[in-house]
């Protein structure tokens, strides 16, 4: 049984391939490149060109996104994205208990898990200033790449604005007050944290799994490690995949509950 | 005859008994043609972006619409957004009262703001009961209909809450609202029972902007069976109280949370509710009152917060949608 789990994100495409259980094959694509270059829209559903992906056949596709009402991909079964990330994650770090923090594209959401399930979640989406396309915006006004920006954690540099485009003229302000770049960065990495830091609080828990793309800011994390009260920091192997993934063992979960 | 608007329920059985037409600015404003037009003439008289949708509505209701000859502004028990805006509207000349729920919830206190109201209208306290007699006929109604809704399962979420909000002002004319709510019943009691295993969901804070979000709740395989602050805007609790003053003391919306958490508790209890969705208006003191709530009441709560008037947007669908997805597990 061959099942593909797609999590059509606002800046990335996540695709994850199961078969018979286990994950083969796994693609992250530029998601306007993405529709630009694999799909069609007909009749409000959006058709892969899978032919063109050349992923080979399945059985099954599962899809998620940024809400169920705005992914409409044929012949595909839909779940809502907190959902996803939640399989996703208990699947790939084997806990069954932690909370769950993913910051993505355009926004950032704490989910709790007790028993392998979601019990409550709180999302942040109305604030471009907690999430991947901050930190993208930030790098560029410091000229300098996301892989550079990530790497920034210490002695940070106050960045106050409580939005983000406003926090582009702070940071050039700072950089006019002669600061260097390692602590520009540290300062955008911190001011993300501090942002997230309220919400995935609202939660404890012994175990943080930390998911989506920006689980690859090292800053980030070393922050969580630091001041935050976890006791296990898990970062799965394949962060930014974990809706993908999700899909795919969500349905495998629950044809087995039918079987 | 005198219409009589006003920014939040106060007792309309002084209005009525005066002659008058009680106007629920809320309303009037929420079922406008394009009651977005109405935040921006507010807007641009100068109201702050960030600031309640509701108090701007009531503002361009008033200026922009007319027809109203005197506003009652609750100047306490609503919040000071709405002290705020009579200060506004007396600025630009509109013939404004003021109405204060004492904050202690005083009996004595409540009496005299009740009896101002009253003197100013050239009524008695005691002449209201008798229109009080008449209401509270229609007030039963209300709670039969909240009955079908809970007990019953025919009464949808929306009619629920449209019906219940309506009886703030009884849409000025409480012969032709017993009417109407005559055959809405009848015709709503020949339904067949909505069909069991949807999760039963508890609307509490201030009615929505966003006025699709019952049927959005029952597309997600779910049904609202309590309205908290509608329910409240019914005076169900008061009904065959002669006391006018100890109906507005029943009314828990004006005072403080812990009545409100009570009265909430016990529905929750009674109508055998599985979630409740708490909503605030977006830049309103009530979100701060969610810290509370979450702590207090023993089934899991989803927070949800409007803004501008239309439907739903995308991110509080998701929520809602995932919450309820929460509730099925």
């Amino acid at each position: 049984m061959r099942i593909l789990g797609i999590d059509l994100g606002s800046r990335a495409v996540k695709l994850a391939l199961f078969e018979e259980e286990r994950l083969v094959e796994s693609r992250i694509y530029d998601t306007a490149v993405f529709y630009r270059d694999y799909c069609t829209n007909t009749n409000q559903k959006i058709s892969i060109d899978f032919g063109r992906l050349e992923f080979g056949g399945f059985d099954k596709i599962v899809s998620t996104g940024y809400g169920r009402n705005n992914v409409n991909v044929e012949n595909a079964l839909v779940i809502v994205e907190l959902k996803a990330h939640t399989f996703g994650a208990v699947w790939q770090t084997g806990l069954e208990n932690f909370t769950l923090l993913d910051i993505g594209g355009q926004d950032s959401k704490v989910i709790s898990v007790k028993n392998s399930r979601m019990v409550d979640m709180v999302l942040n989406d109305k604030c471009a200033a907690s999430c991947g396309r901050y930190l993208e915006n930030m790098a560029g006004v410091l000229g300098i790449g996301l892989d550079e920006l990530v790497r920034h954690h210490k002695n940070p540099v106050e960045l106050s604005s409580t939005c983000a485009v406003f926090g582009e003229s702070e940071l050039i302000g700072k950089i006019s007050e002669g600061y260097g770049i390692g602590e520009l960065a540290a300062g955008v990495n911190y001011s993300l944290f501090k942002r997230v830091k309220p919400i995935v609080e609202r939660f404890p828990d012994d175990n943080l799994v930390v998911s989506g793309g920006v689980a690859r800011n090292e800053a980030l994390v070393s922050y969580i490690r630091k001041e935050l009260g976890f006791k296990q920091i898990v970062i799965p192997e394949r962060p930014q995949l974990n809706g993908a993934i999700g899909c795919c063992t969500y349905y495998i979960a629950t044809s087995r509950k039918k079987s | 005859m005198k219409r009589i608007g006003f920014t939040t329920s106060i007792p309309v059985e002084v209005i009525f008994t005066a002659g008058a037409i009680p106007v629920d600015l809320n309303n009037i404003f929420i079922t406008n043609d394009d009651p977005g037009r109405l935040i921006e003439v507010a807007e641009n008289a100068g109201f702050p972006r960030s600031t309640c949708a509701w108090i701007k509505g009531i503002y361009s209701v008033i200026m922009d619409g007319g027809g109203i000859d005197t506003l009652i502004g609750v100047v306490e028990g609503d919040c000071s957004n709405a002290r705020a805006l009579v200060e506004v509207l007396e600025q630009k000349g509109v013939d404004c009262i003021s109405f204060s729920y004492p904050n202690s919830r005083s009996y004595d206190q409540l009496k005299k703001e009740i009896a101002k109201l009253c003197s100013y209208f050239g009524v008695e306290l005691e002449d209201c009961i008798k229109v009080k007699k008449e209401l509270d006929r229609i007030r039963k109604r209300l709670i039969y209909l909240d009955e079908l809704t809970w007990k019953h399962n025919k009464a949808t979420g929306f009619e629920n809450h449209i019906w219940q909000v309506s009886s703030s002002d009884f849409n000025g004319d409480y012969i032709s609202f017993e009417k109407e709510l005559n055959e809405k019943i009848a015709s709503i009691e020949k339904r067949a029972p909505k069909i069991e295993g949807k999760k039963r969901i508890g609307y509490i804070g201030v009615p929505p902007i966003n006025g699709d979000i019952y049927d959005f709740v029952k597309s997600q395989n779910a049904r609202v069976v309590y309205n908290e602050v509608q329910r409240q805007f019914t005076m169900a609790d008061s009904v065959g109280i002669q006391d006018v003053v100890e109906v507005y003391r029943n009314f828990t919306y004006p005072y403080n949370l812990r009545g409100r958490l009570l009265d909430i508790k016990g529905q929750i209890s009674k109508r055998k509710i599985d979630g409740i969705i708490h909503y605030a208006q977006a830049f309103c003191f009530r979100g701060i009152e969610d810290i509370v709530i979450r702590k207090e009441l023993n089934v899991p709560v989803l927070t949800i917060e409007g803004d501008r008037p239309g439907n739903l947007d995308q991110r509080t669908k998701l929520r809602i949608e995932a919450f309820i997805d929460m509730l099925d597990q």
